[in-house]
Order: C-alpha cells, then sequence, then structure tokens
C-alpha cells in the first residue's frame, strides 16, 4: 500500500470530502415549493385538462362540432352530440362532455381542431382535481367553458 | 441433530427496492442465494394488443406510459418506426431537437437511476441531488411540450411544435452547470468505502454470458461489450456527433455505475454539438392526415437509456397497426439477474437490481 492510500484509509478523506459536498449545499437556495401554500408557475405550454373556449372578440362558440378531437382521443373520453342547424348550415353542439377521469392529457384533441384562429379546444392550466364519486370527473359543456368549480378544503 | 434447510422468500411485489411491481422468490440458504424465480406481471395492461386497436395517432401516448421513466426514447422509437415504414424524411431541425430533448432524457432517467440505486445501497443525500437535478431537465421538457413525464412530444413526421424562445440558453445553462453537479456526486459515491464493498464484484455478468441473455444498454457495455445502437446502426442524426462508447471492464455493478456516470458525460457532449450546430427551418414533415403505411413490416431500434428499444410493426395497408411488438430492454436485462445473484447474499440483490436499471411499466407492458 502506497503512503497515499495509506493517508487516505487512516484520515478517511473520501468521507471527509463527501461531508464538504452536503456542508456546501446546506447553502444553495432553496428550491422545493410549499404547495398548497405556493405554486409552482407552469410554462404556457404546461398541458392540464383540455376546456373549451369561446371567440374571445364575439363570445361565441367556436365548436363547429366536426367530431375530429372525439376521433383521434386514445382514450375515447370526448363524446359530442351535434345536431342540424335550424338554418340548414353545418352542425351545432347539443352536449360536449369530456371524463376527465379517462383523459392522459396527452393534448392530440387539439391537433386536428380546424377553428380559426384559435382551436376551439385547448389544454387548459387547471390541474386540481378531487372529487368523491367518479361522476365527480365528468365535465358538461357550461363545466368546459367556464372552468369545473374546484372545492377548497379548509381546516 | 442439526440441520440446515432450503428457504422460500418472497422480495416484492411490494418492496421499495425493487423500483415497481416485481416479485422474486428467492430460495436461501441462510443468507445466500441460492435461486432465483423473477415473476413479472403484475403491471400488465395489454399494451401491444391494444395497439392494434387504435390508429397511429392515436398509439403515441400509449408508448409514452412504457417506459415513464424515459418516455421520450419510446416515443422517438416509435415515431421513427413509423416514418421509416412510410419512408418519411424528418426536416433537418425536427432530428436535431429530437436529439437534444432524447439526450436530455437519457441525463434524467441515469439521474433516477442513480438516485434510486444510491438510496437503496444506503445513501440517501445523492437521491435529492439527483432529482434536485432532474427538476431542471423536467422544467425544460414542461417547457417544451408541456408535461413532464409522459410526453408525446413528437409527431409523425416530426414535432408538433418548435422550441420556445429562451429555451435554447436554458439548456445551455443546463449543460454548463451540469459538471459541476456530476462532480458532486462522484465526490460523494466514486470513492465512498461503503459504496466500492457494496457494488465492487457484485452482480458479475461476463460478457459472453450477457451477449447469451441478449442484454443490451450500459449493462452489456460494462462487461466490455462495445456496442450502442447510436454507432452501430446510426439512427436520426447520430451519425454527425462525436461521442465516446465508455466500456467496462469488470463487469460488476461498480462498473456500470462507472459507465452510467460516463454516459451522461457523453450526453453533454451531445448536447454540445447538437445546440452549436441546430439549423433553421421547419419542424414538420409533409404527412398525410391519415397516416396509412404501406403492406409491410419493420423493425427498427433506438439505444435508449436502458438498452436496446426496440418497435416492430406489421402493417396491412390499414390505418392501424396489424401487429405491434415492442423490444423493451428492462424484459431482456432482467432476465439475467438469477444468474448474477446465484451465490450473492440477499443485500446484493438489492444492488443487482439497482444497477439493471429496470422499469416495471416497460417490463410487463
Ligand atoms: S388530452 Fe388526450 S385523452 Fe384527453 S381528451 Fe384530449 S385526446 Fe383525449
Ligand atoms: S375538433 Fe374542435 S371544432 Fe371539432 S368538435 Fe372538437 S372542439 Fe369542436
Amino acid at each position: 500500500m502506497g503512503m497515499q492510500a495509506f493517508l487516505q484509509k487512516v484520515l478517511l478523506l473520501e468521507l471527509w470530502q463527501g461531508m464538504w459536498v452536503t456542508l456546501k449545499n446546506q447553502f444553495r437556495p432553496h428550491i422545493t415549493v410549499e404547495y398548497p401554500r405556493e405554486t409552482v408557475e407552469f410554462a404556457p405550454r404546461f398541458r392540464g385538462v383540455p376546456r373549451l373556449r369561446k371567440d374571445p372578440q364575439t363570445g361565441e362558440e367556436l365548436c363547429i362540432s366536426c367530431l375530429l378531437c372525439e376521433a383521434i382521443c386514445p382514450t375515447e373520453c370526448i363524446s359530442i352530440v351535434a345536431e342540424k342547424r335550424p338554418d340548414g348550415k353545418g352542425k351545432q353542439l347539443v352536449s360536449f362532455t369530456i371524463n376527465y377521469e379517462r383523459c392522459c392529457f396527452c393534448g392530440l384533441c387539439v391537433d386536428p381542431c380546424p377553428t380559426k384562429p384559435i382551436t376551439a379546444i385547448y389544454m387548459s392550466h387547471d390541474y386540481e382535481f378531487a372529487g368523491y364519486d367518479r361522476d365527480a370527473y365528468v365535465a358538461t359543456r357550461e363545466e368546459l367553458v367556464d372552468g369545473k368549480p374546484v372545492k377548497i378544503y379548509t381546516r | 441433530m442439526f440441520r440446515t434447510e432450503m428457504m422460500d422468500i418472497n422480495m416484492g411485489p411490494q418492496h421499495p427496492s425493487t423500483h415497481g411491481v416485481l416479485r422474486l422468490k428467492l430460495v436461501l440458504d441462510g443468507e445466500t442465494v441460492n435461486d432465483t424465480d423473477v415473476l413479472i406481471g403484475y403491471l400488465h395492461r395489454g399494451v401491444e394488443k391494444l395497439c392494434e386497436t387504435k390508429n397511429y395517432h392515436m398509439i403515441e401516448p400509449y408508448t409514452d406510459r412504457l417506459d415513464y421513466v424515459a418516455a421520450m426514447y419510446e416515443n422517438l422509437g416509435y415515431v421513427e418506426t413509423v416514418e421509416k415504414l412510410m419512408g418519411i424524411t424528418v426536416p433537418e431541425r425536427a432530428e436535431y431537437i429530437r436529439v437534444l430533448t432524447a439526450e436530455l432524457q437519457r441525463i434524467a432517467s441515469h439521474l433516477v437511476w442513480l438516485g434510486t440505486h444510491a438510496l437503496d445501497i444506503g445513501a440517501m443525500t445523492v437521491f435529492f441531488y439527483c432529482f434536485r437535478e432532474r427538476e431542471i431537465i423536467l422544467d425544460l421538457f414542461e417547457a417544451f411540450c408541456g408535461a413532464r413525464l409522459t410526453y408525446n412530444a413528437y409527431r409523425i413526421g416530426g414535432l408538433p411544435w418548435d422550441i420556445p424562445p429562451g429555451w435554447i440558453d436554458r439548456v445551455r445553462h443546463f449543460v454548463k452547470i451540469f459538471p459541476g453537479r456530476q462532480k458532486e456526486y462522484e465526490t460523494l459515491l466514486t470513492k465512498n468505502r461503503i459504496w466500492l464493498g457494496r457494488t465492487k464484484g457484485v452482480g458479475i455478468l461476463k460478457s459472453e454470458d450477457a451477449i447469451d441473455f441478449g442484454v443490451t444498454g450500459p449493462c452489456l457495455r460494462a462487461s466490455g461489450v462495445d456496442y450502442d445502437i447510436r454507432r452501430a446502426h446510426p439512427y436520426s442524426v447520430y451519425d454527425r456527433f462525436l461521442f465516446d462508447i465508455p466500456t467496462g471492464e469488470n463487469c460488476d455493478t461498480y462498473d456500470r455505475y462507472l459507465v452510467r456516470m460516463e454516459e451522461m458525460r457523453q450526453s453533454l457532449r451531445i448536447l454540445q454539438q447538437a445546440l452549436d450546430h441546430l439549423p433553421a427551418g421547419g419542424v414538420m414533415a409533409k404527412v398525410p392526415k391519415r397516416i396509412k403505411p404501406p403492406v409491410g413490416e419493420v423493425y427498427h431500434t433506438v439505444e435508449g437509456p436502458r438498452g436496446e428499444l426496440g418497435f416492430y410493426i406489421v402493417s396491412q395497408g390499414d390505418d392501424k397497426p396489424y401487429r405491434m411488438r415492442f423490444r423493451s430492454p428492462s424484459f431482456v436485462n432482467l432476465q439475467a439477474l438469477p444468474h448474477m445473484v446465484k451465490g450473492a447474499l440477499v443485500a446484493d440483490v438489492v444492488a443487482v437490481i439497482g444497477t439493471l436499471d429496470i422499469v416495471l411499466g416497460d417490463v410487463d407492458r
């Protein structure tokens, strides 16, 4: 055994080096976020649950009931019922439901949506859901537009 | 008067160090493992069959859920397989961004491995540091594709989005700070006598055994076999980058640790080169709305963080695959486990499971 190896063995050098690393890390800024008191900031592209939106200018519903999002959804959680418009042009929604229980947040439903300039269905930043039964996860058309009400439990 | 008896012990499926729902039936002679029976299937979801009922767009989110620690590679392998079948050329910029995200994913996946492996062996500190750095990568992925674990980040023919503004600088920043952080992990582990004692000479897998078992990835390279798909069968734009393929000599757990540490450094090298040569242009090729590959079959592999990740698709000209098969590295590597722990102590089984770096979602599919 060489001198260096011997010293290393006796002086526990590698141990002290490790301790030094942990000590150094004590003084780094904390990165833990104290959820739910604070929340992290999301990237603009963050994919929460999918929701519907209205035209920001006219306030009209954007969705034209083309059923493309229903067709591409891999978990088949979107179900749309549409009927012919009374004036004979195109279709309009009767109901639009997304079962959030099955949704896997993949964002595929947004890709084919044809409405311009923004897509009618979009990935929102909502993520806080808790419910006591399965029905709590089925979002109706109104809830998809206005957001599902979140119940805040306090002590 | 005295006699000894073999004892059957179940390790798992809820054992914290089996990294998921893996059940091992150990036949023990005292503390020594005499025989091991690996029982899997607790996480079987039938994805391969399920894919036969979905069209080509819908399958990608399902691939995310195979190896959820390195979902970028599952996405990459899948879309490249379909592109190969259809003969689509992906824009160069998209290829570079794919390489960037994939190499970041390799580092993130190796960080999970290092953290949990060290945690299993008893070094808790490394776990926190590794996950701190992994968080930076996950933030980058969130900015790029919107998700942190199941990305669904590529599309057949390219990418759904270009990278967001400022992203490149954030990756550069990561490439700059990471070597220092990696040095810290190495200070904690590489010469630590407990770490050496727990990993040196444990779980030896000779190169010819590794080849016989079909082991790939870092486990194979640590056994001294210089085989990396990025070099052997280059895909994407990997033939343009300079990087080394680290190999081990002693075929033990410690060498596998060294190989993976070196791989992270090589990934940083690739990242640096990809950042410097990122071309401008579009990110999506022209592809039909309905993906209908021609009749035929295709097998394509990518080098995932765990080894050779293969996709086999049989197409009959429909918009759904006729047969879909995943060659998952975790499943194949796991076969070597009984061989590696034969004659070892029970505590070494934990080390060997850690060093094989299995993901049970990938094993059971
Ligand atoms: S995000 Fe995916 S799973 Fe959810 S509704 Fe859209 S397509 Fe379906
Ligand atoms: S794809 Fe868009 S427009 Fe078509 S039904 Fe879905 S939300 Fe409506």
